[in-house]
Parts: C-alpha cells; sequence; structure tokens
C-alpha cells in the first residue's frame, strides 16, 4: 500500500516535471505503463542517479503514450522500461542512445527483429531475466541432490535449449525436457518430466507458465514431490520452492549506474546485460514440508560470491 | 419382515449428475482470471515475470512433515501396494508395525485392529477415504467394510497414524487413523485395467477410465475381487465395486471434489454342521456420494466445506433348524429363523478452517454434525431406526514454539445425542535434537461413545411358529463411553548416509471403563469392564541397502494387562515382519515378505484360538511396454510355507499363487 502511494506521488511529481522542463532532462525515462512496478523502477532509477550527483532536474518521464506527444527531445539517454516502450523507441529516430530495461531478453530481441536494429551502444538493454547459468548455479546451490533437472519448454523459451544443454552438461546436469507444442500438450508433457525430474526449473513462456495453467503445475509438481523453481516472486507466493528474479527497484538502481556512465560521456555497453544484482525469494511453508531448511538471503550471499570469484 | 431396498438410492445418483452437469456447465461459464498486468496474447514480455498469480499451495495443501505431526505415521505408497502383491488394503495392514489383519470374511470383511483384536469387529480405528469417515455404524463401527471402499488401483497412498487421534477425528479415532488418498483424476486419465487368475479360485478384475482437462477431470472404476476364501470357511467371497470421482475447479482459488460408489461384498459364511451357525450366504452393500469443496481465501487461509450420504444394507439369515421350545414350553424339533440383517445410513456435514497466524503457528478448526441411523428387526427387535447424532467442535494448533520444537495441541468436544458430552484433549512435542533426529513426547485423552448395537441391541429368535425362543444378546443400555489415556514417546531418525531411517513408538494405552460383550451369562450385555491397559515399544528400519534395494523392518511387542486370559493374547507379545524390495536393471521387480507373529487370539477368539503366524510372500513384476502402453505382468505367491490359522481355529490360509497382467495407455 505504501509502496503504491509512493509511488504514485512520484508519478504526480515526475508528471509536474514534464510540464516545466521539458528541454531540460538529460535522461528521458518512458515507461510502457503508470503501474507499479514500474514506477518502482523509475524511483529507483532517479532516486539513484540523484545520489551519484544529479538532478531531479534532468531527468523525464513520459509513458509511450506521451512519448508520441513531446517534441524537442535532446537528452544524452532515454531508457526504455518495459517492451512496449522499448518498441516505441525502437521506431523513433532519436539524437541519443536507448536503454531498454525492465524486460526480457526474447522480447528485447523481438524488438530488434521488427525494428531491423542491432544491440549496439546506442540501443542496449538491461534484460529482465536471468541468466540460465545463475538459475542453475542457484538449484545446484539450494538443492544439492537434485542432478535431473525437468524443463518444459513453449514456442518462445526453446530457443534457450541448446545453451541450457550445454551449460547443464557442464555441471554434470541432466536435462529433462518435453516441448509443449500446442496448450493441450502441456498436461502430458509436465506428467513425462516430472517422472524423473528432481526438481522442475520454469522457464518463463507465456503458453507454458500463466496464471491458469499455474494451479495444475504446481499441484502435479507437488503431489509428484517435485519443487518448482520459477522465475517471480509471485510463483513462489503461489507455491513454487524457490524463485530466483531481479526486482524493479533492482533494475532501476543498475539502469542508474548505466546512465551515469552515459552522462558521463562514455558509451553504453554494445551487448545487453543481465542485471548483476537479483533477488532469491524462498516459499519457507514449502519448504519445510519438503522437509528443506533454505535461507533466501543465505543462498542470494553465496551466489554473489560465487560470481564474484574469479 | 426383511425390506428388499435397492442397495443405492437411485435419487442419491440422479442428484449427484445433475451435480456434476451444473458444476460443468459453471466452470464453462467462467472466465479465466485476468492478469495484474496486460500480456501480449502468446509473446512473452515482462508481464510474465511481474503478474500476480493464484495461490496454489495454500495453507491446506501443504501437509505436516512426518517429523512434526503428532504421532508415529505410517505411509504406504503406490508402489509399496503394487510391490506387496496384496489384494485389498486389510491385507496391506499387515505391513504396518502394531496391526493384526485377518482375511476372513466371517464379519462381512477383512478386519485389521491395531494393538489386538479384541471382539469380532474392529471398532476403535478411524479409517477415511479422501477424508470421509467409512466406518460401519451397522457393524458396531467396524473397520471392515470400509477398508474395502475402493480399488487398489485408485489409491495414492494410505497414511497409518499409529497412535490416538481423537482430538482431530473425534470418537473412531481412538487407537488410530487409517487415511486412504485416491489418486488425483488428473494423475489417472487414459484407460487402465488389470485381471489376475490363480489358486484358491482368485479371479480379480479392474477396469479404469479417466477423462477431462485440467479444469474438470474425472474417473470411474470398477473393479471386482473374488476367491474361495480361507480353507475351511464356506468360502466363495466377491467383492465389487465402482467408483466415480471428479474434481473441478471452478475459478482460480475454488475447487469442488464430487465422489460417488457403491460396494457390494457377497460371502459365504457359517460352519458346516452347526445349526446355530448354518452355512448360508450373506452380502453386504453400501453406497455413498460425497461433496468437497474448498476455497483459498488467501495465502494463509483456506475454508473447506464436506458433505457426505453414506448408507449400508447388511443381508444374513438362515434357518435354524433343532430343538425348539413349543407354545407349551416344551422341546420339540422345529424350525427358527435366524435373521441379521437390516440397514443404515449416515449423513455427515463439516466446515474446517486453516489459517496460519504467523509464519510459527497454523491452526484448523472447525465443526461437524453427524446423523446416523441404523435399522434391523433382528438385531433390534424392532423396526424403528436407532437415530444418533454427533455434533463436534474442534481445533489443532501447530506451534513452532521454538526453531526446534514444535508443540501440536489438539481438542475435539463431542456430543452424542446417545451418550452426551465427551472433552478428546491432545498435547504433542516434536523436537529436533539433531538434523534429522526428532523426539516426539505426548499425552492424549479420548472417549468412545457406544455405538447403537452396543446400546440398544436385543436380539431375539422365534420359532416360526411364532413362540420366543430366548434373547441371545440384548443391551441393558448401561454402556457408558470408553475412554483412554494414551502416554508416548517416539524417536524419528533419518541417516542419509546410511540411507537408514528409523522410527519408534514406545507407549501406554490405559483404557477405562473398556466396552466389550459381557458373554458369560445369557442374555450378553455391553458393559463397561476393566481398566484394561496396553503397552509396549514398536519400530520400523527402512533401509536402501544398495542400488535399487529396500529392506524394511519391522517389530512390535505388545503386553496387554487383562484380567480376561484370552484378551491379553489378542496383540501378540512380538510380532516382526522383514520386507525386501529389489528392482533389477530392465525393470523387473522382486519382493520378498516375511511375517512372523507369537501366538495371539484372533478377534475376541478366546483363549482356546491362540496360534502363533508365520507367512511369507513372494513377487515377481515384468514391466511391459509396447509403443506409448505400459504394463506389467506379475506372479505372486502368498504364503509359500504352510497354512496358518486365521479367524477360527478350523479356517487356514494355504498358499495362494496367482498371476496378474496391469495394462495402461
Amino acid at each position: 500500500m505504501l509502496v503504491r502511494l509512493r509511488s504514485l506521488l512520484l508519478s504526480c511529481w515526475l508528471g509536474c516535471c514534464a510540464v516545466s522542463t521539458v528541454q531540460a532532462a538529460n535522461v528521458v525515462i518512458v515507461s510502457s505503463e503508470r503501474s507499479p512496478a514500474y514506477a518502482q523502477a523509475a524511483q529507483a532509477l532517479v532516486s539513484e542517479l540523484e545520489r551519484s550527483g544529479g538532478s531531479r532536474h534532468d531527468m523525464l518521464l513520459l509513458t509511450t503514450t506521451e512519448l508520441a506527444g513531446a517534441a524537442n527531445l535532446r537528452p544524452k539517454l532515454f531508457v526504455a522500461l518495459g517492451v512496449q516502450a522499448a518498441q516505441a523507441l525502437a521506431q523513433a529516430a532519436l539524437p541519443a542512445p536507448v536503454l531498454c530495461a525492465l524486460l526480457p531478453r526474447s522480447s528485447f530481441e523481438r524488438v530488434l527483429r521488427s525494428s531491423g536494429r542491432k544491440a549496439s551502444s546506442q540501443f542496449s538493454a538491461l534484460y529482465l531475466d536471468q541468466p540460465l547459468s545463475r538459475q542453475l548455479d542457484l538449484i545446484q546451490l539450494a538443492l544439492p541432490e537434485a542432478h535431473r533437472i525437468g524443463v518444459l519448454w513453449g514456442q518462445e523459451s526453446q530457443a534457450q535449449a541448446s545453451a541450457l544443454n550445454a551449460l547443464a552438461q557442464a555441471r554434470g546436469l541432466r536435462l529433462l525436457a518435453a516441448s509443449v507444442e500446442q496448450d493441450e500438450k502441456l498436461f502430458p508433457a509436465l506428467k513425462a518430466v516430472l517422472q524423473d525430474a528432481d526438481v522442475l526449473l520454469a522457464l518463463a513462456d507465456p503458453q507454458v507458465f500463466n496464471s491458469s495453467s499455474i494451479q495444475n503445475i504446481l499441484l502435479t509438481s507437488f503431489r509428484a514431490k517435485v519443487p518448482l523453481v520459477a522465475f517471480s516472486p509471485a510463483y513462489v507466493q503461489a507455491g513454487a520452492l524457490l524463485a530466483l528474479h531481479v526486482t524493479p527497484e533492482q533494475i532501476g538502481q543498475q539502469a542508474a549506474t548505466l546512465a551515469a556512465a552515459v552522462l558521463q560521456g562514455k558509451a553504453l555497453s554494445a551487448t545487453p546485460l543481465y542485471s548483476q544484482d537479483f533477488t532469491v525469494a524462498v516459499n519457507e511453508h514449502v519448504a519445510r514440508s519438503l522437509g528443506l531448511m533454505l535461507d533466501a538471503a543465505a543462498l542470494r550471499t553465496r551466489l554473489l560470491r560465487a560470481e564474484a570469484a574469479p | 419382515m426383511r425390506n428388499k431396498q435397492l442397495p443405492f438410492n437411485p435419487s442419491l445418483w440422479g442428484a449427484a449428475l445433475l451435480l456434476l452437469a451444473s458444476v460443468h456447465l459453471a466452470i464453462a461459464q467462467t472466465p479465466e482470471p485476468r492478469p495484474a498486468v496486460a500480456t501480449h496474447a502468446s509473446a512473452l514480455s515482462e508481464a510474465d515475470y511481474l503478474m500476480e498469480m493464484p495461490i496454489v499451495l495454500s495453507v491446506s495443501r501443504l501437509p505436516q512433515r512426518l517429523d512434526e505431526t503428532p504421532g508415529a505415521v505410517t505411509i504406504l505408497d503406490r508402489d509399496m501396494i503394487r510391490l506387496s502383491g496384496a489384494r485389498d488394503v486389510a491385507d496391506l495392514l499387515r505391513l504396518v508395525p502394531g496391526f493384526q489383519t485377518s482375511s476372513s470374511f466371517e464379519t462381512g470383511a477383512p478386519m485389521a485392529g491395531y494393538h489386538g483384536g479384541f471382539d469380532s469387529y474392529s471398532n476403535r480405528l478411524q479409517v477415511l477415504v479422501d477424508g470421509r469417515s467409512v466406518y460401519s455404524p451397522y457393524f458396531i463401527g467396524s473397520v471392515g467394510p470400509g477398508l474395502q471402499t475402493v480399488a487398489l488401483a485408485d489409491i495414492e497412498r494410505i497414511e497409518v497414524l499409529r497412535g490416538s487421534n481423537s482430538a482431530a477425528y473425534g470418537a473412531r479415532a481412538l487407537l488410530g487413523v487409517i487415511n486412504i488418498v485416491t489418486r488425483h483424476t488428473l494423475d489417472t486419465l487414459g484407460l487402465q485395467a488389470t485381471l489376475g487368475a490363480g489358486e484358491n479360485g482368485i479371479r480379480d478384475g479392474q477396469a479404469r477410465i479417466g477423462w477431462g482437462q485440467p479444469d474438470a477431470s474425472y474417473r470411474l472404476t470398477v473393479d471386482r475381487r473374488g476367491d474361495d476364501g480361507l480353507a475351511g470357511s464356506n468360502g466363495h467371497n466377491r467383492v465389487s465395486r465402482v467408483n466415480l470421482r471428479a474434481d473441478l475447479r471452478l475459478v482460480a482459488g475454488d475447487e469442488i471434489g464430487l465422489r460417488a460408489g457403491g460396494l457390494d461384498i457377497e460371502f459365504g459364511k457359517g460352519i458346516a454342521g452347526m445349526i446355530d451357525n448354518a452355512l448360508r450366504d450373506a452380502a453386504f452393500r453400501s453406497g455413498y456420494a460425497q461433496l468437497d469443496w474448498r476455497r483459498v481465501l488467501n495465502a494463509d487461509e483456506d475454508l473447506a466445506f464436506a458433505y457426505s450420504h453414506s448408507q449400508e444394507r447388511y443381508d444374513d439369515s438362515f434357518m435354524y433348524l433343532g430343538p425348539v421350545r413349543n407354545s407349551a414350553g416344551r422341546p420339540v424339533m422345529g424350525k427358527a429363523l435366524f435373521d441379521a440383517s437390516g440397514r443404515s445410513s449416515s449423513d455427515a456435514v463439516s466446515v474446517q478452517h486453516m489459517v496460519r497466524l504467523n509464519s510459527n503457528l497454523r491452526v484448523v478448526w472447525g465443526g461437524e454434525f453427524r446423523h446416523e441411523g441404523v435399522a434391523s428387526q433382528g438385531l433390534y427387535n424392532t423396526d424403528s431406526t436407532f437415530v444418533t447424532e454427533f455434533s463436534r467442535l474442534f481445533g489443532n494448533a501447530e506451534w513452532r514454539a521454538a526453531r526446534d520444537l514444535i508443540v501440536n495441541a489438539g481438542l475435539m468436544l463431542e456430543h452424542s445425542s446417545v451418550s452426551g458430552a465427551g472433552v478428546s484433549p491432545r498435547l504433542m512435542l516434536n523436537w529436533h535434537v539433531a538434523d534429522a533426529q526428532t523426539l516426539r513426547v505426548g499425552v492424549s485423552r479420548a472417549l468412545r461413545p457406544p455405538s447403537t448395537f452396543e446400546s440398544f441391541s436385543d436380539v431375539r429368535f422365534y420359532s416360526t411358529e411364532g413362540v420366543a425362543q430366548g434373547v441371545s444378546i440384548l443391551a441393558s443400555g448401561s454402556a457408558r463411553p470408553e475412554g483412554l489415556l494414551v502416554r508416548e514417546l517416539g524417536y524419528l531418525g533419518a541417516f542419509p548416509k546410511l540411507a537408514l531411517d528409523l522410527d519408534v513408538r514406545l507407549f501406554h494405552e490405559q483404557f477405562d471403563g473398556f466396552l466389550r460383550q459381557k458373554n458369560d451369562t445369557r442374555p450378553a450385555d455391553y458393559v463397561n469392564g476393566e481398566n484394561l491397559g496396553i503397552q509396549g515399544l514398536e519400530y520400523q528400519m527402512k533401509w536402501r541397502a544398495w542400488q535399487g534395494a529396500q529392506l524394511i523392518f519391522n517389530q512390535a511387542f505388545t503386553a496387554i494387562s487383562s484380567t480376561d486370559e484370552g484378551a491379553t493374547w489378542a496383540a501378540p507379545k512380538r510380532a516382526s515382519s522383514i520386507t525386501f524390495f529389489q528392482k533389477f536393471p530392465g525393470g523387473l521387480d522382486l519382493s520378498l515378505m516375511h511375517q512372523n507373529s507369537s501366538e495371539l487370539t484372533p478377534q475376541g477368539g478366546g483363549i482356546d484360538s491362540r496360534r502363533p503366524i508365520s507367512r511369507t510372500d513372494m513377487r515377481l513384476g515384468f514391466p511391459l511396454r509396447f509403443g506409448s502402453n505400459r504394463g506389467e505382468l506379475a506372479m505372486v505367491v502368498q504364503n509359500l510355507g504352510s497354512p496358518y490359522t486365521d479367524y477360527r481355529k478350523t479356517f487356514s490360509f494355504e498358499r495362494r499363487a496367482f498371476v496378474t497382467l496391469q495394462l495402461e495407455n
């Protein structure tokens, strides 16, 4: 509630700025929507830039629809929050580089394809999804006994199959994968995978994981005593054992670091980036009933430490 | 006098089907929940990472861990059921420490008791099938027919809680609970069938069809098992069943379960040459319908509502041919009708609220109302229906008092319209002394009110001329609830490096006014007798000795203190069983089971019926696979050794070898 209120106040404030300081802004943040997640990311971005010496008057927040009506924008950087904003900026001829944030890798790649662009220091991204290697590392840390990783591929996530296979092999893990080509195939595929899997790794794909399929996926995997490792805290609330995700605030903070570098005259990374920071969420009730003791904060620290190691 | 009625009320079935149809219609009209953030129809976007999800594994879905439950729990899972080669649940319970079982149908169905078979009917255990209480009101609360409710192939697992659980399940859970959980309909989609045949006239068949999609799935199973029973008995037992289950999801947080079924047990009973227990055919029939509705209120709160209706009918009569008194009181040769036929029905409605108040406190509380009616001219000397109504209020709290200490406290307030009110409290502490090492200590008090038969029986006989011949059982109505105080100490240890699990229970069960039939005078009566005590130790050791192997070793040492010598042998002083499962490369399954009990008196058979039991079973299962179809061909030999006495001195369990073929797509 408090977060929502703060987000609302921030939106109002940023809205006021939009009227008064159109031309002065150095960073233009374009949000796909005004909903809380985007506002939280924007708020974190603004606060972090302020902390590194920027002024609120240097920043302008617009929605995708407001962008169309805005004229004479001469910022040093555009930050797109969400796929819709990224799409809108990709279509425009812009005087400054664009950092697309708060969107998953495959959405960014779809924007690139549809706009005929290539990732470059003029059009780069900070992904919302987590690198596959980090997801496997988390599984190995939290469930050291789990060697057989079940995966359900949808049309969109299928593209990651070979990469995940290679990463799993390198770690001595076995992938048990099934493809879900049509919605009605989901259930048989799930059952086939659960038969031998020690853990089910959920990779975002609306064809497989959505609010209507999650009930059956969670219940069936729970009956099979196979924990689900997911990609958002909502899944953990619903009943997944673990989730590895990055919060909108963390995205905002890292986007601010990248933006600050651009403001200091450095170029954006031509290679899109995964967020350095992340969050581990644990459903302690599910963990307890599976006989597991998991500490979300400790898992995050261990993952961060492992990644920092040379 | 006998009332010919259909075993299942057709209107009941009609209502169930109508309900099913209307719910299905409701589902078709229920829109899918909208995500909190609008999402593109099929393309991935940030919405997939940011949207809200319905709560699925809500508070009631997450069972307690075995080392945190307020009692000792033995789980017989689907694999174990298959590998055991057992043909019914009663036979399976041999694998649970502290249980005595019989394969006899003399009392309507095979029986299972915990810590002693004191009477013909085992009535100090609660049996639940998917949450529905299935003890038999007609048979003095017997567990026998209830254990036959569903086909083995439909059972997901059987959780046996060894130890009083009246605080959660009411009067019948005096000594423990047998909780049968059937498979979810989504796990049994498609076709499946089993055939079995072998020695002792074994002819078993079962077929199942499962259909539907995740929002609405269904299963229909029919099965029949038959054999010639125990050697020396008037065998030819046939158990026929039909069970329907539907699982429906209305909206994200609401679920409906519908179940209906019928059971038909036809069996031969009686003893050749015994004029007051003549050879005859008898039949027990029951039917039920059950509606469950569960609503997830939020991440920490669920509400569950259940309604069920069950009915039973028993047909058992024979003509006595022998000396009778004529109207002048003189003994003459004549006839008298012995008739134990009758019927019963029960209706139960319950509401449960499960709430997690904080991460350390979980509470389940609720109420139940149960209406039972029993009628039998032969057993009660009246056409009237004896009605007993139970009102129950219960609450159970699971409190994590410290990181390693779980306190389970429960209380049941129960009111019976016949025997008044009673309180059953329970307190159990589970202390995780070290990683995977748990000590459990607790005390509980339970009450079992007398059943209809124990309160009102009036069994008398008339010659065919209508002359009263005498009264064999006449309940004076003086029976009051029997009390039980249980003190127990448990230990649960897991040794992952050794692949070993250990479960130990040390118990002292003290009855207060043990309720039994007093049959040293005529007519027999039900009275609260001595303060019988049962104490002992039982343990189970599971060892996954090597790849594909599982070794289960059970032992139970039981001492019963009673003034009745027969009763002191109601449970064996020592019972051991060893079970070995091995999966070989290629999928071949070998099972070897050996059970050895010191002497015991079966089902109240008296001191003269005392005998030991030794039985060895073997099973070989060959997996079959052709295309997407799977199956198994298995050969089972029950009791490889010499016959052992079961139920009655003259009955014995002889070797039974049979083959089963199971196919599913």
